[in-house]
């Protein structure tokens, strides 16, 4: 699946992979090819700076692990939880839309 | 050079701030010893999009942050006229001095435009707020109406403190005291308010796209024959105001001075859009 058209889905994406527990960059894009059956192949780079981003727009939390190797642990903040509602909600509402037309 | 130290060069180019662009290397490093033929992309490119994401997500909350400033400090700025009970206009015409005259200059023309860049920072990044990214134009616009919004509070406040001063025989002395406490207060939320602004400004996003005008801000509210036509709006908006200064005037009894005010009140308008309109992307 090409970058392009993750566009816009891509913090659903890194708040419902988080939604299972707190992780780091490396393990989210793990989780994100993983979980995804290895369709999600984006470049790997593009998901710190949004990671970032939904960290100063307060969706996540994160701190450095206390291990062998000093590691950025993200996590769901209360709001990023009530946001990933929001986004499944919108996807599932999206999904049907989209299946209504094109499943005739 | 190594993939980290470019990788630290452009974001360093990009304005991302030292402690973040530690924390990035640190994670892009952590990154690359789990996966050392992990392709992590253009280290330009990255840098970029650090800069547009964060450079959006901050320009939103420096305009927020304004506004929540602007908000409190035009709160204590109501109490202060209310609790004056009309003592300070009375006692202004009597003893009208240079230094009661510049405050009230400085009070009526910095709180108009601070009510303007402020608000319409606000509606700006209210607008964009669902945006993951907005252009570097427009992050650039939200700080600079921030910024001019804060920087225009700022002054409403001593140019408050300062009639206040002027007026010191004339009104009493309970009401000097709060005057000024409220203008100090204020510039301390107003002052809390600017760190944010300055974090925003440290970025240097470069995402495509315009810095948009006062039509796309307003929306529906623009009426259709004002749309697209920034001076047109500015000189409805300049007589409005004009015609509002002069009514005020005719309640006090004073239309010859109420009219020569809102003249000047019309005027300032169309000097502060010809002065700052385009800085502000308003036209």
């Amino acid at each position: 699946m090409r970058a392009e058209a993750l566009k816009g889905h891509l913090d659903a994406l890194i708040l419902g992979v988080l939604a299972e527990g707190p992780l780091h960059g490396y393990a989210i894009i793990e989780q994100l090819k993983r979980r995804s059956g290895g369709s999600l192949d984006l470049p790997e780079g593009t998901v710190y700076p949004a990671l970032h981003r939904l960290e100063a727009a307060g969706l996540l939390a994160s701190n450095w692990s206390e291990g062998a190797r000093r590691r950025r642990v993200y996590r769901l903040t209360a709001r990023g939880k009530r946001e990933l509602g929001h986004r499944r909600a919108e996807w599932s509402a999206f999904v049907r839309a989209v299946d209504g037309v094109l499943a005739t | 050079m190594s993939y980290l130290e470019t990788l630290d060069r452009e974001l360093a180019s990009a304005g991302i701030p030292s402690r973040r662009r530690a924390r990035i290397l640190a994670e892009f490093a952590d990154h690359l010893e789990a996966d050392p033929q992990a392709e992590l992309g253009d280290p330009s490119q990255l840098a970029h999009q650090f800069a547009d994401e964060l450079g959006t997500t901050l320009a939103r909350r420096a305009a927020f942050t304004a506004f929540a400033g602007l908000a409190v400090a035009g709160i204590l700025i109501v109490v202060a006229f209310v609790t004056a009970q009309s003592q300070l206009f009375a006692s202004a015409s009597r003893a009208s001095s240079a230094l009661g005259n510049l405050g009230a200059w400085m009070a009526v023309v910095g709180g108009q435009v601070a009510f303007v860049a402020g608000g319409l920072a606000a509606l700006r990044a209210f607008r964009t707020r669902r945006d993951e990214t907005i252009s570097g134009a427009q992050a650039r616009t939200l700080i600079r109406r921030a910024g001019v919004g804060l920087g225009a509070g700022l002054v409403t406040m001593v140019g408050f403190g300062l009639t206040a001063l002027a007026a010191v025989h004339h009104t009493a002395s309970w009401w000097t005291t709060l005057a000024l406490g409220l203008c100090a207060a204020g510039i301390v939320v107003l002052s809390a308010a600017a760190p944010a602004v300055l974090a925003a400004a440290q970025l240097r996003p470069v995402a495509a796209g315009s810095a948009g005008n006062l039509s796309e801000d307003l929306g529906p509210v623009m009426p259709s024959q004002l749309r697209d036509r920034p001076w047109r709006f500015a000189l409805v908006v300049a007589g409005l105001v004009a015609v509002l200064v002069t009514i005020a005037g005719l309640a006090a009894a004073d239309p010859f001075d109420g009219a020569l005010r809102g003249l000047a009140d019309g005027l300032a308008c169309l000097a502060g859009f010809g002065l700052l309109g385009r800085y502000l992307a308003l036209r």
